[in-house]
């Protein structure tokens, strides 16, 4: 499997902004372009109805959690895939992010090929 | 009665004589030493005679009647004075009747009232105890004759409060009055908590030779009010660990983070250097791998604080035992513990939560770290599996520390019961609790020589369907 995928967007929803930034780097290593947001709200007000790419959203965030701001967007029209990042192993709420129609629930730390290999799914999903 | 009232008129009748009258005509008969008179002469004579004799007569009946009322006047008075002395002899036979009643009325109040109540002699050196009703004999389990003669003070076991055995004389000595709640003991040494009145009794003169004591037993209401103070204890101790819960939660939260942070530099820093820099590669890897170990242990800590519902699913025991022990062996290497274990092999899987059960092998490994912090050599830790009757796995966890004091031993599995000035009391209150929901049990004992060996079962897996 290549991990190659130029050009291929991806957004990041985390309110850390280390992590948005170190994820930004590890995953421009993979060839995959990346804008930050450190809310919900700032990327629900500025993602396109039609944007293409995966959204990865961190499960706690300030306003709107994870779930809300999946919902959210699903009610906009976007069928942008999404993988959701926690720091908790919770094997419900990952049944339950999951039924809602996300493609990945990575929990933090993961591997930076377990990371990848959840994009590509997210990718080929669209 | 006959008596005669003083105002009866006696009338000088022939039939109404006195012995005083019948003397009279003897005197008359005595002869007389005058010549014989003539016959008018001797009719004057004779009628101045019969003048004298009725004059005579009639002073006699006066006298007589006098007498007659002063004697009917001293009967009626002595007769009133029976009168009123029958009075009062009947009043004081009521009254006494009364005071009997009373008396009985009071020993029988005192015989069954439900505080114990008691006299001693405040004479004698040794107070001893003259009195003694049944609820007080119940309550201090002596019976009539034992307690009688007893010196109050053996209620106060033979190790007295000496503070307080002083107060209580110094009280009697000056004749005061005490009250407090204090311990006593029963004949058979169970100790038992009285609120204590001590009354002087005095007599006509004031002397206190007596003191009244009643006691009433207030030993379940105050381990009521232990429990609840202890209760109120434990709330508040809860409260605080919640609330520390919360933070350490927060707190891995927020480290968590940065940790995520740093994995994801340090795998973007190798994929830069692809081929390049290997040394750099090597220390980078060394970074990742120590990053993964301290999201290990915040994510430990973490599930350690939150409720979660068990996955229950089959275990190999020796497995976890093997993996429990590889997280703790830095740990022994800094506290200079060895760790052995002697593991069955070949043991079938358990059915369990394998977070739970880790969490059990962890804290009481970690406890046994701290049992051994003291011991100058030889500090070792041992864990076996077993097997019993086919139907359970015996877990036995021996160190060689500073072992439980026998004190602790009762208490060891209670909420919130610790030794260690800096511990919570959870550990092993929770260990028992995931145990016994896996159905096996949890128990701890100290070693013959020295250390402590905790003990846990866990059942077998069934055949069949589970």
């Amino acid at each position: 499997m290549s991990w190659s995928s130029t050009k291929r967007q991806i957004f990041i929803v985390d309110d850390d902004e280390s992590i948005g930034r170190a994820l930004s780097l590890l995953l421009g290593t993979y060839g995959f372009k990346v804008k930050t947001f450190l809310n919900a709200e700032q990327f629900l007000k500025w993602v396109p109805k039609k944007a293409r790419g995966c959204l990865l959203l961190d499960y706690h965030l300030p306003g709107w959690n994870g779930q809300e701001t999946q919902r959210r967007l699903r009610a906009s029209g976007s069928k942008l895939p999404i993988v959701m990042i926690t720091a908790d192993k919770d094997e419900s709420l990952k049944a339950e992010i999951l039924k809602a129609g996300a493609v990945g629930f990575l929990q933090k730390p993961f591997n930076d090929k377990d990371l990848v290999a959840a994009l590509s799914r997210a990718f080929e999903s669209q | 009665m006959g008596i005669m009232k003083g105002n009866d008129k006696m009338k000088p009748t022939k039939k109404m004589t006195s012995p005083q009258e019948k003397r009279i005509p003897h005197k008359s008969k005595i002869p007389s030493a005058s010549p014989r008179p003539s016959k008018t002469s001797r009719a004057q004579h004779h009628q101045n005679a019969s003048n004298q004799k009725q004059e005579r007569l009639l002073g006699l009946v006066l006298n007589l009647n006098k007498s007659r009322k002063h004697l009917g006047e001293k009967i009626r008075r002595q007769t009133d004075e029976l009168h009123l002395k029958d009075g009062l002899l009947r009043r004081g036979a009521d009254l006494l009747q009364q005071s009997d009643e009373q008396i009985r009325l009071l020993t029988q109040a005192i015989e069954s009232a439900a505080d114990g109540v008691f006299i001693i002699n405040v004479q004698k050196s040794n107070f001893p105890i003259i009195y003694s009703n049944p609820a007080f004999r119940t309550m201090t389990g002596y019976t009539k004759q034992a307690v009688m003669g007893l010196s109050y003070f053996t209620l106060y076991g033979t190790d007295p409060d000496l503070r307080l055995i002083t107060e209580i004389k110094q009280t009697i000595r000056q004749k005061g009055y005490f009250t407090e709640e204090l311990p006593n003991f029963k004949q058979n040494g169970t100790r038992y908590w009285c609120q204590l009145r001590l009354t002087p009794v005095r007599d006509a003169s004031g002397t206190v030779a007596h003191y009244t004591g009643i006691q009433t037993d207030v030993t379940f209401m105050r381990q009521q009010d232990l429990e609840i103070h202890e209760q109120r204890d434990e709330l508040l101790h809860v409260t605080r660990v919640g609330k520390l819960a919360e933070f350490v939660s927060s707190l891995a939260h927020e480290i968590s983070q940065p940790l995520t942070a740093i994995l994801s530099y340090t795998q973007a820093a190798q994929r830069v250097l692809a081929d390049r820099e290997p040394q750099i590669r090597e220390i980078l890897q060394y970074i990742s791998n120590d990053d993964v170990r301290a999201i290990e242990v915040i994510r430990r800590l973490r599930s350690l604080l939150k409720k979660s519902v068990p996955e229950i699913k089959p275990l190999d025991l020796n497995t976890l035992i093997q993996d429990t022990l590889a997280l703790v062996a830095t740990d022994a290497m800094i506290r200079n513990v060895r760790l052995n274990s002697e593991l069955s092999p070949g043991l079938p899987p358990i059915n369990g939560d394998r977070i739970q059960l880790q969490q059990v092998l962890l804290n009481l490994i970690s406890n046994s770290f701290d049992a051994m912090e003291n011991s100058p050599t030889d500090r070792l830790l041992s864990i076996r599996t077993t097997r019993k009757d086919n139907t359970a796995f015996i877990v036995t966890i021996t160190d060689t520390g500073c072992g439980i004091p026998a004190t602790n031993l009762p208490k060891l599995f209670t909420h919130f019961f610790t030794s260690k000035a800096d511990g919570l009391g959870m550990g092993l209150s929770i260990s028992r609790s995931i145990v016994e929901a896996h159905g096996g049990r949890l128990t701890g004992e100290n070693n013959p020589e020295r250390g402590a060996t905790f003990i846990f079962t866990l059942p077998m897996k069934r055949k069949g369907p589970q």
